[in-house]
């Protein structure tokens, strides 16, 4: 009787029971707290004894490769014979390393006080320097017809009403376009184009002045990518060092572009704006800004002079802020916010593809 | 990069218990832990004691289904040795916190706490052995560890039938029962 139990329990804690007996002996030891206790300690037992079985079979092996290496070592004192020669490295090189060190301190506590000086001076020489992105048509048309006038003395073109332009992306599949505010300030008409869909006729629904943000809703009623978009707009602020793209046309062709957030603030620390290191040119105002998942997180608005690399965009968050201020409006249909991030899998030339087809060169006309 | 394919090429034929592999990476990494313990007060016996110890505790841990290889292997050893020799010191009273930890592993507490008890469990199972006695230690070696059929260690200890050898078995794996966990719950309360 006795050993029939041992043996099932010795069975049972080898593993080497049926499915329906060990079953029976699971439901067993939920009613007999008696068996259950001796079984438990009988697993334990066994599993001690065959943990210490591998653990003294591994011990062994070490022993032996151990005394292979002494061994090893001793005939041709490869591994271990020179350590000891350089037992300590460091000990040899300590003084020219403290020399090395205080000079370092020297320096950089220099560099520190004389930086410090001329902060507040580099402070005021900043201030002024801000530049939009809007590119001006008129200029680049008159410099062009000065060349025309040059080479073919001809002056008969007239100059049209003054051109402006920047960049602009869908934000909803309705036709809403975001683009900055300082590119359709003053405007009496704005066309958008892209390849996809060619000109499209839009009225400025919102142009906020504080957030540089505007709001454009295509005109043709029957507008619609009958798809949603597939980008959403973050609503997280984007880590330092997060890479960023961008698309935009500061020039008659779609540009990309590609850098790093470099700061979380903007432009005389405005808390509403990033800089980023995308390369950006007059014409890129406006342009989204997206992140490695393929998500928007700012509109690219403007540059420092006079410093390389340092591009601003508006956050992501304060667009969202500023589309709950739309007015509602019975005539057309609201702006209805993309839900869905369909790039997260596409590597990014597939995201650009996708990208792209939403993203429009904003022309304005302005009044005159 | 070519230390981290070595790493995982390693790895994973330790995982599959190959012996050269575990014999590569005994090799590769002592010079690096003699030379910790030797410049902190240790001898070179302590460091192969020390050394042992390490590499078994990233043995046994790669048995480990779950485990998952989050570190250099050499970060791995250096950490549990430092440790394992940090331990010893303050044992022997030679204690300054001195040692380098120049690749800290965040989650080496975890690791140690195990190991240790595996380590206690080992020290308490081949005490209660030695007290056991033969030819009862054996019987059971050779059943439980060496996986021999009854019928081999029957003809092997010279019994007359099975029944005899198995009655035998059961009384020696009470008797090591007995023993065994007198010792665990006494080293379990230290």
């Amino acid at each position: 009787m006795e050993n029939e139990k041992l043996e099932l329990m010795d069975a049972y804690a080898q593993g080497k029971l049926s499915r329906e007996e060990r079953y029976e002996v699971q439901e067993r030891m939920l009613q007999d707290e008696q068996f259950r206790r001796e079984i438990e300690a009988h697993e334990k037992l066994v599993h001690n004894l065959k943990a210490y079985g591998t653990r003294q079979e591994i011990k062994a092996k070490l022993a032996r490769l151990e005394e292979e290496l002494t061994i090893n070592s001793k005939s041709n004192s490869s591994v271990v014979g020179d350590i000891p020669a350089r037992k300590n490295p460091f000990k040899k090189y300590w003084p020219m390393a403290a020399v090395a060190a205080s000079v370092a301190l020297v320096s950089i506590v220099g560099t520190l006080l004389m930086t410090k000086s001329l902060a507040s001076e580099l402070e005021t020489k900043q201030t002024a320097i801000y530049k939009e992105l809007r590119k001006n048509f008129e200029q680049i048309q008159r410099s062009q017809s000065r060349m025309m006038e040059n080479i073919a003395k001809s002056s008969e073109k007239p100059v049209p009403p003054g051109r402006y332009g920047g960049s602009g992306f869908l934000v909803s599949a309705n036709g809403y376009v975001v683009t900055s505010h300082h590119v359709v300030v003053g405007a009496d008409s704005v066309y958008i184009e892209n390849a996809a869909f060619g000109p499209l006729k839009t009225s400025v629904v919102l142009s906020d002045d504080t957030n540089d943000v505007a709001i454009l809703r295509i005109d043709d009623p029957s507008f619609n990518l009958q798809r949603p978009l597939s980008y959403m707009i973050s609503s997280a602020e984007a880590n330092l060092g997060e890479e960023v793209f961008t698309l935009g046309f500061p020039r008659e062709d779609i540009v990309f572009g590609e850098g790093s957030i470099s700061a979380l603030s903007g432009y005389r620390q405005n808390p509403n704006a990033y800089q980023v290191s995308v390369p950006v040119n007059p014409g890129n105002s406006g342009g989204p800004l997206f992140n490695d998942r393929g998500d928007l997180v700012g509109i690219i608005s403007g540059i420092q002079t006079e410093t390389t690399g340092a591009a601003f965009a508006i956050k992501s968050s304060v667009l969202l802020n500023v589309i709950e201020t739309l007015p509602a409006d019975s005539v057309h249909q609201p702006l209805v916010l993309p839900r869905q991030n369909q790039l997260k899998h596409l590597n990014k030339v597939e995201r650009i593809k996708k990208w792209k087809d939403n993203v429009f060169v904003v022309r304005v006309y302005a009044k005159k | 990069m070519a230390e981290y394919y070595f790493d995982e090429l390693i790895f994973n034929e330790i995982r599959k218990k190959n012996e050269v592999a575990l014999r590569e990476l005994y090799k590769t990494h002592y010079p690096m832990v003699y030379h910790l313990i030797c410049s902190n007060n240790g001898t070179e016996q302590e460091a192969k004691d020390v050394y042992q110890e390490a590499v078994l505790a990233f043995y046994e841990r790669a048995q480990q289904p779950d485990f998952v290889l989050s570190c250099k292997i050499k970060t791995y050893l250096y950490a549990v040795s430092r440790r394992l020799w940090l331990k010893r010191l303050w044992e022997k009273k030679r204690f300054d916190n001195n040692i380098p930890d120049n690749e800290p592993f965040p989650a080496l507490d975890e690791e140690l706490v195990d190991f240790e008890e595996r380590e206690r469990n080992f020290e308490t199972m081949k005490q209660s052995l030695e007290a056991l006695g033969e030819p009862c230690r054996s019987i059971l070696e050779d059943f439980y560890i060496r996986d021999l059929t009854m019928e081999s260690i029957r003809e092997k200890f010279g019994y007359t039938n099975a029944d005899n050898a198995k009655n035998q078995k059961y009384k020696c794996l009470q008797r090591l029962k007995k023993i065994f966990f007198v010792k665990y719950e006494a080293a379990d309360g230290k």
